[in-house]
């Protein structure tokens, strides 16, 4: 049973999503309740799964029975494992706070929407396991089609952003492709593991570092790093209120994944390509990401718009703590990945609710969530974990990325980090400038009770946050004890 | 909205050349376990003989109901292909590993060869529901609007 967990976690959220338009053909509103429960059972299986892992060891799995040259093979190492459970929780929690922020106007369209959920849950798992270049490439591009379908499904302004996402994000899946065949053509192999063994002799072959580029640049666009970032604000401020929480707290953080798999087991640690460190190449991109995104986050009126620019930000900083070439930075960049997720949700469902039920679109509206002390609580322990103040997860995530910065004597790093948290703090001061000292102005208070599913979802992401601060000495040494990549 | 073609030259070649075209899908589906064909090419030629269909009857013929009702088969498809695959998981093999298809009295060859033509039966279905589905939403909107909201 344990070596087919990996794959049952892939197909039953694919398997449900697709034979879902036939199950509920007849019956659209069993489509939430088969969702949530395909979700709940794919939670505990990931967490089973993840206990089994780190007792017994990584799990390799070829599918049909193929060995890995020939067939498919699935890795599940507790890099893995861990970021699954983080992907199941969360995709069942997005799931449990559409149920009545769903767009109104769906009609029979919502057992796609649901559908698409399902969908881009069954993709990200592929990512997160794929132990080949084409198949995380096919998963990549299935998660991108059912995202852009998700941007879109409400219509209106959204359809504009939809489209923008789909153009750029089908550009970095065809430049991902191209770079995926050069690397066949020069090596003979996609196996990761495989790869990793022929490519050191062929390193200075133009192929592959023609390869490499393309690759980089097309996985940049999927994980929205900065100079490729133009598509992510936009999708995920127009995207309905249900769908930008998953998009924000997964798609880019597993693409980003997606890009670690590769420079650290594909090419290895110390890789030096024509006497440039690819890692200080990443490292670079990152430190530019961090300080930019936290700019243009901080000139931003729409709290959306903020949130998403702040994860552009934040994906900088995962960036620069892998790319320290040491083990604390590369575990506090994990780290900080997994953080990342539970805060983008927690700040989207946030986003979500103050959206639906006080119509809060800007900073100048936030003077009306003032009177739901829970919701105001839930963006207080988000922004002290973006910021990253002690008793959050966020706090011990920086912490590891600058040690391993100052154990590089990387000092560069170290003051992006630190400009970054400023800027960080700068924008959600603002926020909470609007909700405490708003400008006097005419109030017009909607109040609405906030249903059950909302305050539980906000309240699980809210709860993880600071869980995953408190747990944070075990998390990481765990990933040091079993998570590093070879050769680190 | 598709109208039938007024031309009684494309009618009676259309009338006989649908069956034609969906034996020889199906011979393209079968061969495949030895050959070149298989679940995708099969399903894309028994698709275009539905999509003739359409093409010269209209979608409103009784001729061209099958692919009206073929649009929900992507899930019939999809869970033939997951049925198979988990069968040979509880027999105690990976996923569609055919070798662990408990089937009393058949050999593994023999298990192997069931393995792969359900499977591509499967497929077939899917690529040829998806062929015809493209077909409809791109011509008739509300063909699609009527048969998801029941």
């Amino acid at each position: 049973m344990r070596q087919h967990l990996p794959a049952l976690l892939f197909l039953l959220p694919l398997f449900a999503a697709i034979s879902m338009p036939l199950v509920c053909l007849k019956h659209r509103g069993w489509s939430r309740p088969i969702a949530v429960t395909v979700l709940s059972i794919m939670s505990v299986l990931s967490i089973i799964n993840l206990i089994s892992i780190i007792q017994d060891g990584e799990v390799r799995y070829a599918f049909s029975g193929w060995g890995p040259l020939l067939g498919i093979e699935w890795v599940a190492d507790v890099l893995a494992s861990v970021i699954l459970v983080a992907l199941s929780l969360l995709g069942l929690m997005t799931l449990i706070f559409a149920g009545s922020t769903a767009p109104k106007n769906l009609g029979g369209r919502i057992v796609h929407f649901y559908t698409l959920i399902l969908l881009l849950v069954a993709a990200l798992t592929g990512i997160v396991f794929a132990g080949d270049l084409f198949n995380l490439f096919v998963f990549l591009e299935v998660a991108a089609l059912s995202s852009y379908a998700l941007v879109g499904v409400a219509g209106g302004p959204a359809l504009f952003a939809a489209f923008r996402y789909l153009v750029l994000g089908t550009l970095g899946a065809s430049l991902y492709l191209l770079g995926v065949s050069y690397f066949y053509a020069a090596s003979g192999t996609l196996n990761m593991v495989d790869m990793a063994e022929r490519l050191p002799h062929l390193l200075t072959s133009k192929a592959v570092v023609g390869g490499l580029l393309f690759m980089f640049i097309g996985l940049g666009i999927k994980m929205a790093l900065v100079p490729f970032h133009a598509w992510l604000p936009d999708a995920y401020t127009h995207a309905p209120e249900s769908v930008s929480p998953i998009l924000a707290s997964l798609v880019t953080k597993v693409a980003l994944l997606g890009w670690v798999r590769i420079i650290f087991w594909v090419l290895g640690a110390k890789v030096i390509v024509y006497d440039i460190p690819v890692l200080l190449l990443v490292g670079i991109l990152g430190t530019l990401a961090a300080v930019i995104g936290a700019v243009l986050a901080l000139k931003q009126q729409n709290i959306k718009m903020m949130f998403a620019y702040g994860g552009i930000s934040h994906i900088g900083i995962i960036l620069i703590g892998v790319s320290q070439g040491n083990q604390t930075g590369f575990v506090g960049g994990i780290f900080y990945l997994l953080n990342d997720a539970f805060m983008q949700a927690t700040l989207f469902f946030w986003a979500g609710i103050a959206m639906c039920h006080y119509g809060v679109q800007t900073i100048a509206d936030m003077k009306r969530v003032k009177q739901a002390p829970w919701v105001t609580g839930a963006l207080v322990i988000a922004a002290l974990g973006m910021v990253g103040l002690p008793p959050t997860g966020g706090f011990f995530g920086k912490w590891y990325i600058m040690l391993g910065a100052l154990e590089a004597n990387n000092y560069l790093a170290v003051g992006a980090v630190l400009l970054s948290t400023l800027l960080t703090l700068a924008y959600f001061v603002r926020l909470f400038e609007g909700i405490f000292f708003p400008e006097p102005t005419q109030s017009d208070m909607r109040h609405h009770d906030i249903p059950f599913s909302l305050k539980l979802s906000l309240g699980v992401t809210s709860t993880a946050i600071m869980i995953l601060g408190l747990l944070s000495d075990p998390i990481v040494r765990l990933l040091l004890a079993q998570a590093l990549p070879p050769g680190l | 909205m598709i109208r039938p073609h007024d031309s009684i030259i494309v009618q009676s070649l259309g009338r006989f050349l649908i069956p034609v075209i969906q034996i020889f899908g199906l011979y393209v589906l079968f061969f495949g376990q030895y050959g070149p064909g298989g679940g995708f090419v099969g399903g894309v030629i028994l698709g275009t003989s539905m999509i003739l269909s359409v093409l010269t009857f209209g979608h409103d013929a009784t001729r061209s109901q099958i692919a009206k009702k073929v649009l929900h088969g992507d899930g019939v498809g999809m869970l033939i292909y997951a049925g198979v695959g988990g069968l040979c998981m509880i027999g105690g093999g990976e996923f569609l590993n055919y070798a662990h298809l408990e089937i009393p009295g058949l050999e593994v060859a023999a298990r192997r060869s069931l393995g792969i033509v359900l499977t591509q039966i499967g497929v077939a279905i899917d690529v040829a529901v998806t062929a015809v589905s493209i077909v409809f939403s791109l011509s008739a909107e509300e063909i699609i609007e009527d048969v998801t909201n029941g």
